[in-house]
């Protein structure tokens, strides 16, 4: 029998690893359901972003809230030349789904090489230390990280909600998500809209990398690695449900954690994989509750 | 003279590997792009079979070739049901889930990879025999591809990708095509993936990571996608010009790096100022 603290205390540091999967996640699944693009170039705006602020706080010593706003800036300055010089450029050409795949992937690729050339191929974190301190809350341990990376995962995913919700802007978007041709023929500009989805990808994508970075090493190919845990959680969610599929993201942090207790630690990338395999094949529109118990949880109107 | 030839070998392996990727990515248009794990079955399948059975050269390529073939229905059957995206996802999927195995396996080497892969054949000629094989190899590869094309069943090939719902429509089987395309496109790259152990004597997981597929699918839309020759001219182009930088004496680091932001560069360049590749096919818009 499994001592309940314990696995209380897997669940918890599943949904502290998740934070930043969680951010990748809607990052990635925004721009598929606005642009209805497989972002995979968003890997290099988290290389970009990490590496930005590295350099601002480590080599040019800045202090925090400097660092992270210069590694805010270079990432949101990168995602906007993307979207301008080149995904524009293709969307011009009505450029097929192939070429705009090669065309992400290959831009992910170049920025990784361009930072290794630049950084090297030694794992770099933010921080000289990425000890933090721990708390004991009815027997968990909670450390400082867990709470700031949980606060500022909850923090992005309200803001999000709320511009896409409350702003117009946001509107904007998520009309151009339903029907790019019929929301500019309302007067909407679609250029904006895309514009305004790379800029918020660039910013949750630092959020994400601050996260990630104050805690582990990372490598300029690392981004990649993570951003394929952030494809498996926005088809698991659904293409155009972007809150769902951060939803997707924690379940699969969480499965990840648990599945240290059936599994041994070498093998758990490979339950990710499997989700993925699965997912698709079984699932391709995404996982949703059964008909009935949709209706059961459904408020009575 | 001996880097020369090692540079033919690997030049002809990746005229193999981009050819039969075209195969299946250009003229079949399937998008997949989990090519490199089939290239890593075989490579694992002959050298493990030459190591702990003794296998000789010949059959243990040959079955790397078989397994590579068996295999490559994991993504012809998804193939059946998911198209375009889907299908490049879930390809993504099993070439990185597959490389997950292979480094946490003990029978293969785990991420150290396999070292002791037999030599074969030894002494001065090695080099230049294992340059001969490979470029004849290659060259029955491209116009085994481009004989297929020409023929009944190429037409059948192109008229699929280009109209999936028509083709069927009139009667014809998509299903066989797709898993005949996946099969000879893999079965190609498992052969190569033998080559390439018993030449090189060590295979390692990372040599078969997803910056592989990135530059395979590279030699294919840089030389010419849904072209004879243009897989050709993209990995001849791709894999020689990055050589120029290893005699510009530079730290490896650096080097490696330069190398990667030259061909990444490369194909951008290409991507906007000559979209349809070097070497263009009749219909082909990117």
């Amino acid at each position: 029998m499994l001592d309940p603290i314990i696995l209380l205390q897997i669940a918890w540091t599943g949904i502290a690893i998740s934070s930043y999967y969680v951010l990748f996640t809607i990052a990635f699944s925004l721009a598929l359901k606005v642009m209805q693009l497989w972002n995979f170039a968003q890997a290099g705006l988290m290389a970009l972003a990490f590496y930005a602020m590295f350099f601002a706080l480590n080599r040019l010593a800045l202090p925090l809230p400097l660092g992270i706003a210069f590694g805010v800036a270079v990432t949101v300055i990168a995602a906007v030349a993307l979207e301008v010089f080149g995904l524009r450029t293709l969307r011009a050409r009505r450029s097929g789904n192939l070429t705009f795949f090669i065309f992400t992937l290959i831009v992910a690729e170049f920025v990784a090489y361009l930072l290794m050339m630049i950084f090297g191929t030694e794992p770099q974190t933010l921080f000289p230390s990425i000890l933090s301190q721990v708390h004991i809350v009815m027997n968990i341990a909670v450390s400082n990280w867990d709470l700031i990376a949980v606060g500022t995962t909850l923090a992005c995913v309200t803001a999000l909600w709320a511009f896409l919700r409350f702003h117009q802007d946001g509107q904007f978007m998520l009309a151009v998500a339903e029907n790019a041709s019929l929301a500019e023929l309302y007067g909407i500009s679609a250029k904006r809209a895309y514009l305004v989805t790379m800029t918020i990808v660039a910013i949750i994508s630092c959020a994400g990398m601050y996260l990630f970075g104050s805690r582990s090493g990372v490598f300029p190919t690392t981004p990649l690695e993570l951003l394929l845990v952030a494809v498996i959680a926005t088809l698991l969610g659904g293409m155009g449900r972007v809150f769902a599929a951060g939803v997707a993201a924690v379940a699969l942090g969480l499965i990840q954690s648990f599945s240290v207790l059936f599994i041994s630690s070498q093998w758990q990338t490979l339950v990710l994989y499997a989700f993925l395999f699965v997912t698709i094949i079984f699932f391709p529109l995404g996982f949703r509750l059964p008909l009935w118990l949709r209706k059961a949880f459904k408020p009575a109107a | 003279m001996e880097y020369l030839l090692s540079i033919l070998v690997l030049c002809s392996l990746y005229v193999m590997l981009s050819s039969s990727f075209n195969l299946i990515i250009g003229y079949g248009g399937l998008v997949s792009v989990a090519h490199p794990i089939f290239f890593a079955i075989g490579a694992y399948v002959a050298a493990l079979s030459a190591i702990h059975f003794g296998l000789p050269a010949v059959p243990a390529v040959l079955l790397g070739g078989a397994v590579a073939i068996v295999a490559s229905a994991a993504i012809s059957l998804p193939s059946l049901r998911v198209s375009g995206d889907y299908l490049l996802i879930t390809s993504i999927g099993f070439q990185l889930g597959l490389l997950q195995i292979i480094k946490n396996l003990e029978i293969t080497g785990g991420p150290g990879g396999l070292s002791n892969v037999p030599g074969t054949i030894t002494g001065a000629l090695r080099s230049p025999a294992f340059a001969a094989i490979s470029v004849l190899l290659a060259a029955a590869t491209v116009l085994l591809i481009r004989w297929l094309m020409r023929g009944p069943y190429g037409r059948a090939i192109t008229a699929m990708r280009d109209d999936e719902l028509a083709f069927t429509a009139l009667g014809r089987n998509a299903t066989h095509i797709k898993i005949v395309i996946f099969a000879l496109g893999s079965g190609m790259a498992g052969i190569a993936g033998g080559i390439y152990a018993f030449f090189y004597q060590y295979i390692s997981p990372e040599q078969f990571e997803i910056l592989q597929s990135a530059l395979i699918l590279t030699m294919v839309v840089v030389g010419g996608i849904s072209t004879t020759w243009g897989p050709v001219v993209g990995a001849v182009l791709l894999l020689a010009l990055p050589q120029a930088i290893t005699f510009i004496h530079m730290p490896p680091n650096v080097a490696g790096g330069l190398q990667g932001v030259l061909y990444t560069l490369l194909v951008l360049i290409f991507m906007f100022a000559r979209p349809q590749g070097i070497v263009s096919a009749p219909r082909t818009q990117l």
